[in-house]
Order: C-alpha cells, then sequence, then structure tokens
C-alpha cells in the first residue's frame, strides 16, 4: 500500500497516523493485503453474496420505553455544562 | 455433592461467601483474570431472585455490559465508562437467580487471540503463568480454569470462546447465530459474534443456554429457537466427520506435536464412547482466514466508528475543533491492533475495492455455507482442531499477530456460517490442555452437549494447579 493511500484511509477512519505508525501500518496492512489476494484462488461467480444469516424480515411494534439509565448515560460525558455535553467550538 | 450445590449456597452464607471471596482474590493476584471483581456489587438493584440457577456467581466478559460495572471493552477509550445498562444474557441470568461478580480481562474489543493486547492487565493462564489464557475470552476462561466461577460468559467473533477454553482446559461454547441476543455485547462483528459460555462442566452449559437464548425485541438478529430434529432416533450413534486435515489451510493450519498428539488420542477414543468416524473434506478451508478477515475488520470500521470521544471515553482535551477532537481521541484511545483493523476494514470498503474484496469474501462465505450443507447432509457432527497449538508463552515473538490470525483458520469457520461449535479438553500434553471442538448444524446444540458430554465421561476436564473445590487451598 503506497503511503498516499494509506493517508487517505487513515483519514476515512478518522486516524491520526504520525510518520512512525505510518511505517508500521504500511507493512501490516500490505501484509494482510497480500494474504487477501489469495482469494482470487477460488471461483465465486454466480454466488450470491452472504450479508447477513438470518434472513427472516422482523418487525415488532414501534412503541416508547423507557430507558431509565439517563443520569448514568449523561454521567459518561467526558465535558459537561448541566445536562449538555460540551465540544470545541464547531465554528 | 451435587453440581453447582456449593455455588448455590454462596450467597446465602456469609462465611462461604467471605471464604470463596478471599480465596478467588488471592488466585486471582497470580492470574488476572478480572479486570473488577466485586461480587455484591449488583445485589443492592438486582437482589438474589428464586430461579434454578439461585445464587450462582459467573464471570462476564468486559464487552457484555452489566450495570454498574464499568464496560471497558479493554480499551484505553473506555476506561471510565460505567455501564447505564445490562445486556440481554445477563439479565436473563440475573432472573434466573445467578450473580454477575465481575468483569473478565479481554483482547481489546475482542481484537486478539492471547489477551495481551489489553490496555489493562496481561491475563496468564492457570496451567502455567508464564503463558498466555488465549484470547480474546482470556479473562473469562481463565477465571473458570482456575475455579473462581463455575461459568462465565465471553464471545466468539472468529473463536474467541472455544480457543482460550481449549488453552486453559475448559469447555468453550459458541451457539447457533441469532440464538443468543447480542443486546448489551459491544458490536465488532456483528454479522459474525455471537455471546458463548465457558465452564469445568458440560452440564453448566447446558443448564446455562436455555436461559439464555431465544428472541429479543432489542436485537433483530435475534430468532425464536427451535432446536433441530436428530436426523435419525435417538440411541443410534452418532456420525462425526473428522476433517481431513492435509495441506490446505496453509503452514499456520499445520499442527503442533502437542495438539497432534491430542488429535490423535481423540480418534483413538471416539469409536468406544459410540461415535462412527469417517473422513470429510471442507475445499474451502483454505480461503475462509482471508474471506473472515475481510468481512470482520469491514464491519470493525463502521462499528467502531462510534468511539469518538464526544458523548463518552477519554476525550483529547486540547483539541480545537470537533473534528481534531475525534481524531486524537481515537488515535489515543485504540490501540494498535484496533488501529489496523479499523485501517484495514476502511480501505477494503473504499469505492473501488469492495469488489475485490468485501464482495468477494461474502461470495466465499456462501460457497463455505454449501460446503457445510453438503457435509451435514451425511454427518451429525464435525470433529476438528480449535487452535494448532496449546497456550503459547507471553511474548513469543513467533505468534506475532499475523501469525495468531492465520491460527483462526479452524475456529472462524462456525463464524463464518453461523454454526454452533463447542471445544473440549481431550488431554494434557507437555503439561498443558490440549482441546478439540465440535462443530453441530444450526440449532442443533443438543449434539453437541451430548457429544462434550459424551466425551467428559472418558476424559473429564483436567484440575488445573490452581483450581480448588473447597475454596481453601
Amino acid at each position: 500500500m503506497e503511503r498516499d493511500e494509506l493517508n487517505i484511509t487513515a483519514q476515512l477512519a478518522r486516524l491520526e497516523v504520525s510518520e512512525a505508525d505510518a511505517r508500521r501500518f504500511e507493512a501490516a496492512v500490505a501484509q494482510m493485503l497480500e494474504y487477501f489476494s489469495k482469494m482470487r484462488e477460488l471461483a465465486v461467480d454466480g454466488l450470491a453474496a452472504t450479508t447477513q444469516l438470518v434472513e427472516e424480515n422482523r418487525t415488532r411494534p414501534d412503541e416508547p420505553e423507557g430507558f431509565g439509565g439517563a443520569d448514568e448515560l449523561l454521567a459518561n460525558a467526558p465535558e459537561r455544562e448541566e445536562r449538555f455535553i460540551v465540544i470545541p467550538n464547531v465554528l | 455433592m451435587k453440581n453447582g450445590d456449593r455455588w448455590a449456597a454462596l450467597f446465602s452464607r456469609t462465611e462461604d461467601l467471605d471464604r470463596w471471596e478471599a480465596w478467588a482474590r488471592r488466585v486471582d493476584d497470580k492470574i488476572h483474570s478480572f479486570l473488577e471483581l466485586e461480587p455484591t456489587r449488583t445485589l443492592e438493584e438486582q437482589p438474589v431472585v428464586d430461579g434454578p440457577l439461585r445464587g450462582t456467581p459467573f464471570g462476564v466478559k468486559d464487552n457484555i455490559a452489566v450495570r454498574p460495572f464499568r464496560l471497558s471493552c479493554g480499551s484505553r477509550l473506555l476506561s471510565s465508562f460505567v455501564s447505564p445498562y445490562t445486556a440481554t444474557a445477563v439479565a436473563r441470568l440475573q432472573g434466573a437467580g445467578a450473580v454477575p461478580v465481575g468483569k473478565t480481562n479481554l483482547d481489546e474489543f475482542g481484537m486478539g487471540s492471547s489477551t495481551q493486547l489489553s490496555a489493562f492487565a496481561e491475563t496468564c493462564n492457570p496451567w502455567d503463568a508464564t503463558r498466555v489464557p488465549g484470547g480474546s475470552s482470556g479473562g473469562s476462561a481463565a477465571a473458570v480454569a482456575a475455579g473462581l466461577v463455575p461459568f462465565a460468559l465471553g464471545s466468539d467473533t472468529g473463536g474467541s470462546v472455544r480457543q482460550p477454553a481449549a488453552f486453559c482446559g475448559v469447555y468453550g461454547f459458541k451457539p447457533t447465530y441469532g440464538s443468543v441476543s447480542r443486546y448489551g455485547l459491544v458490536a465488532y462483528a456483528s454479522s459474525l459474534e455471537t455471546i458463548g459460555v465457558i465452564a469445568k462442566e458440560v452440564s453448566w452449559i447446558r443448564r446455562i443456554f436455555p436461559v439464555i437464548r431465544g428472541l429479543d425485541p432489542r436485537d433483530h438478529s435475534t430468532v425464536e429457537y427451535r432446536p433441530r430434529e436428530a436426523r435419525e432416533s435417538k440411541g443410534r450413534p452418532l456420525t462425526v466427520g473428522i476433517l481431513k486435515l492435509g495441506d490446505s489451510g496453509g503452514d499456520a493450519a499445520r499442527l503442533s506435536p502437542e495438539v497432534r498428539a491430542g488429535w490423535g488420542k481423540a480418534l483413538e477414543a471416539l469409536p468406544a464412547l459410540g461415535f462412527r468416524l469417517t473422513e470429510v473434506e471442507l475445499p474451502t478451508l483454505d480461503y475462509v482466514v482471508s474471506a473472515y478477515y475481510v468481512i470482520a475488520c469491514a464491519e470493525a470500521s463502521a462499528n467502531l466508528a462510534r468511539f469518538d470521544g464526544v458523548r463518552y471515553g477519554e476525550r483529547a482535551p486540547e483539541a480545537d475543533n470537533p473534528e481534531e477532537l475525534v481524531r486524537l481521541s481515537r488515535s489515543r484511545g485504540l490501540g494498535e491492533e484496533v488501529k489496523l483493523r479499523i485501517l484495514l476494514g476502511t480501505y477494503v470498503l473504499r469505492s473501488g475495492f469492495q469488489d475485490q474484496y468485501y464482495l468477494r469474501a461474502q461470495r466465499i462465505r456462501t460457497a463455505l455455507r454449501r460446503d457445510f450443507e453438503r457435509i451435514f447432509a451425511e454427518v451429525d457432527l464435525i470433529l476438528l482442531p480449535v487452535y494448532p497449538c496449546a497456550a503459547f508463552k507471553r511474548g513469543d515473538e513467533t505468534m506475532d499477530p499475523f501469525t495468531q490470525k492465520l491460527s483462526d483458520v479452524y475456529t472462524s469457520l462456525a463464524n463464518m456460517a453461523g454454526l454452533p461449535a463447542m471445544s473440549f479438553p481431550v488431554s494434557i500434553e507437555s503439561g498443558l490442555p490440549v482441546g478439540m471442538q465440535f462443530m453441530a448444524p444450526p440449532f442443533a446444540e443438543e449434539l453437541l452437549f451430548e457429544a462434550c458430554g459424551r466425551y467428559e465421561e472418558h476424559y473429564p476436564a483436567p484440575d488445573s494447579p490452581l483450581f480448588s473445590r473447597d475454596w481453601r487451598a
């Protein structure tokens, strides 16, 4: 994998990759991609893709239900002003 | 004493509880299987109720939610996250009287095979503290093998319940995909993973499974549990397909001398236990690891996108804008292996690469499922190894992350096909436990319990050096 490709991928994955990181990841990603290329050996034309294992479609009534843990959820926020979660300025 | 009795009285007799807890803490200081061990923490909100598991303590892998324990997933990013809710599988066990006593160590987000990739502790194998307990549910397996709890929950995405169970000499059960709710299991690869059970006796798994399985409105991939009808009537010998081990699967699939010895012993023992053996071939075996990692990483890259340091988790405080906040928080909070899998998954899903990787992997998945349909038309169960080697040394450089991935060849099959599988101990070789696994058709869990139970009569799970029945040693 080229360095540019790695940087684009890291950007899409929202990861900061330092120069030292990039060297390690380049090697590790290349090793896996080379291994993945083995998949080309198997003829799979005409086979449908398995995207999920449970194929029956299921529905349920769309009814509101209390969660009961709102305060505990908020307590996990890294920075808070009363019941608002603080983030750096957007603009 | 009947199985379970010594555990059932635990929470109703203070002196037993104190003795067990003091002993468990002492033992756990040696193996670090629990990230948190607080036996009475859930009892204030959830007192012990009457039921078939009344008062039975159990461990829960720390990627499964138990209110009000932490839910760290072994990740620095979630080191202070406290779960405001409880996973369905755990809640059902509580409803049957069992008590979650703590959270067990794991490879970060379940990504690893050694439990060395936890941000918080390195769990040791109760058989030999210089060796890994396997992973990613290594804390659960080590805790059970040491006798700290009679059973523990884990999660199995590519073998993460069965492999550590085999490394620690206990039973590891991965149910049919969709039979146990994943609500409250922090998602890594949603189409592959299930919650599973680790125990030192088959009877525990037999008792636990009916409690945790079944439809859950909170997980739409769950199905109503309909046990598969036996192929023929009871009493006849079970036909076991023995996976033909040739050169397929590559070098990494080659069994170590210890595992080969265990494999030989299992093959020798089975006919006398009422199993009829026949050889089966799996032409897709060579491709399963590639396809598995493409799918697992792709799903991981999507599932782990939620960890952004905004609403919860460790945050990079100096970020100037939200975009930087997310990038820095993820980069600092997530470990190397997790980042690698996110990068791989993001790459294989990028436009232009999807057909080559993701779509092809999903087609291989279909080919693999067809292989199994063909095989299960002829046999009741398949016997295969769990992992190519026994528990390796902590820090062993020959078992680098790449080699560990290739070694998932035997376990990832069940996840790719959604099939139930169970690992069971077959022998001790050079002082280390060796396990094999049975795989069964969907919803044929009863066959797994029957087969592992028969083998257990011949060879019960051995006691690890730390194990104690009276919590006194």
